[in-house]
C-alpha cells in the first residue's frame, strides 16, 4: 500500500492529533491507534514520533496534559484539547478543506489519486 | 520489564538529553506505550519476545525518537546525525546563532559550507564577513583564497575594495584597489603602527577559525564520548 511521505505529513500531524483529541481526552498509544484506524493504514505513523508533536502542542498551549492512574495501576499521561486548540483545529480544518478542494480541481478527483499498489513510500 | 525495552528506553533518553526530572516523565510515558503495544501484539498471538521487538520497531529508532524529543531550540544542541538546532548548534548540519557543522547556517557559521552574518569555512557566504577558501560577502568583507565582497582580500580578490595578488578579472568599474593598486594600498601600512595593525587584523581573522574549530570539535567529541560511555555500540 502507498504511504504518505514524511514531507507530505510534516505540519499536518499536529492537526491530525488535534482532531483525534477533539472527541475526548486520550493518551499516546491510544492516539496512535486511533489515527491509524481512522486513516485506514495510509498514514502508518512511526509511533514514537508523535510524542515530540504532543509535547510541542502542549508547549503551544493547544492541549493540556494530566497524569492519571490507568486501569493497569500505572500512571498514564492523558491529553485533552483546550480552547486555543479548538480554535487552531477549526482554522486548520478550514484551510485543509480549501487546499484539498483546490488540489482536487487541479489534479483530478479523489478516485484518480487513489494509491497504486506495490509502490513503497516513506513513513515518519 | 524486558531488557530489550529497558535498553531501548535508555538509548532514547540518552539521545533526548533532557533534564533528569523531564527524562523520568518521558521515560514513564514511552514505557507505558511500549508495554501496551507489546501486550496488544501478544494478544494477537505474536510470541512474547517477538512482540517486544515488534513494539520497539514500530516505535522508531532510538536516535530518531530521542532527537525528536530534544528541546525545540536549546542553548546547546550537539548531534551526531541530522540537523542540530540551538543557540549553539553542532552537528553534521547545524542551524543556530553559533552554528558548526559540515553545513552550517547561523549568525556565526563555521563549516565546510557556512552561511551566515559571519561565516567561516571552505565555502563561506556571509552578509558581513566571510573567511574561507572561497569567500563571498556581497555586502561585507571577504577574506580567502578567492574573495568576493565589498571589501575583498585574497589571492583572487574582487569587489569594491579589493586587495589581491592576482586579480585579472577584478579590474572593473568598482574595483578601485585591485592588482597594482592593491599593492599601493598596502603601502599605506608601511609605518610600524600600520604594519602591526594590519598583521593583527589579519591574524585575528585567521586565528578565529581554528580556535572556534577547536572549541566546537571538543564539544562534539564530548557528545560522542557521552554516547559511547552509555553504549559503545551506538557510536560504532
Amino acid at each position: 500500500m502507498t504511504r504518505l511521505s514524511k514531507q507530505t505529513l510534516d505540519g499536518n500531524v499536529e492537526t491530525l492529533i488535534l482532531a483525534v483529541l477533539e472527541s475526548g481526552p486520550s493518551y499516546g498509544y491510544a492516539i496512535v491507534k486511533e489515527l491509524n484506524e481512522r486513516a485506514e493504514g495510509i498514514l502508518q505513523l512511526g509511533e514514537g514520533t508523535i510524542y515530540p508533536v504532543l509535547y510541542r502542542l502542549e508547549e503551544k498551549k493547544l492541549i493540556a496534559a494530566r497524569w492519571r492512574l490507568a486501569e493497569n495501576g500505572r500512571q498514564r499521561k492523558y491529553y485533552r484539547l483546550i480552547s486555543k486548540g479548538h480554535k487552531a483545529l477549526a482554522t486548520n480544518r478550514r484551510q485543509w478543506q480549501m487546499l484539498s478542494a483546490a488540489m482536487g480541481k487541479v489534479l483530478g478527483s479523489a478516485e484518480n489519486l487513489l494509491p497504486q499498489p506495490q509502490v513503497k513510500g516513506a513513513t515518519i | 520489564m524486558s531488557r530489550a525495552l529497558q535498553k531501548y528506553l535508555d538509548q532514547v533518553i540518552l539521545y533526548a538529553n533532557r533534564k533528569e526530572k523531564e527524562s523520568v516523565k518521558i521515560r514513564a510515558e514511552l514505557e507505558d506505550h511500549l508495554r501496551q503495544k507489546t501486550a496488544d501484539l501478544a494478544a494477537r498471538g505474536v510470541p512474547r519476545e517477538d512482540a517486544v521487538f515488534g513494539a520497539i520497531e514500530d516505535h522508531g529508532t532510538a536516535r530518531t525518537v530521542g532527537y525528536g524529543l530534544r528541546k525545540g531550540f536549546a542553548l546547546l544542541d550537539v548531534r551526531t546525525e541530522g540537523t542540530a538546532r540551538g543557540f549553539v548548534a553542532i552537528g553534521p548540519r547545524a542551524v543556530g546563532i553559533i552554528a558548526f557543522g559540515n553545513v552550517a547556517v547561523g549568525l556565526f557559521a563555521f563549516g565546510n559550507i557556512a552561511l551566515g552574518a559571519l561565516a567561516f569555512g571552505a565555502l563561506a557566504i556571509a552578509g558581513l564577513l566571510s573567511l574561507g577558501g572561497i569567500s563571498l560577502a556581497p555586502l561585507g568583507a571577504a577574506v580567502g583564497l578567492a574573495a568576493v565582497g565589498q571589501g575583498a582580500f585574497g589571492m583572487i580578490a574582487c569587489g569594491g575594495l579589493a586587495v589581491g595578488l592576482q586579480v585579472p578579472w577584478a579590474i572593473d568599474g568598482v574595483s578601485l584597489l585591485s592588482g597594482e593598486n592593491g599593492l599601493q594600498f598596502l603601502q599605506h601600512f608601511q609605518t610600524h603602527e600600520g604594519t602591526v595593525a594590519l598583521v593583527a587584523i589579519t591574524a585575528w581573522l585567521f586565528l578565529m577559525f581554528p580556535i572556534m574549530n577547536g572549541v566546537m570539535c571538543s564539544i562534539k567529541r564530548n557528545e560522542y564520548l557521552r554516547i559511547k560511555k552509555a553504549d559503545p555500540k551506538l557510536v560504532e
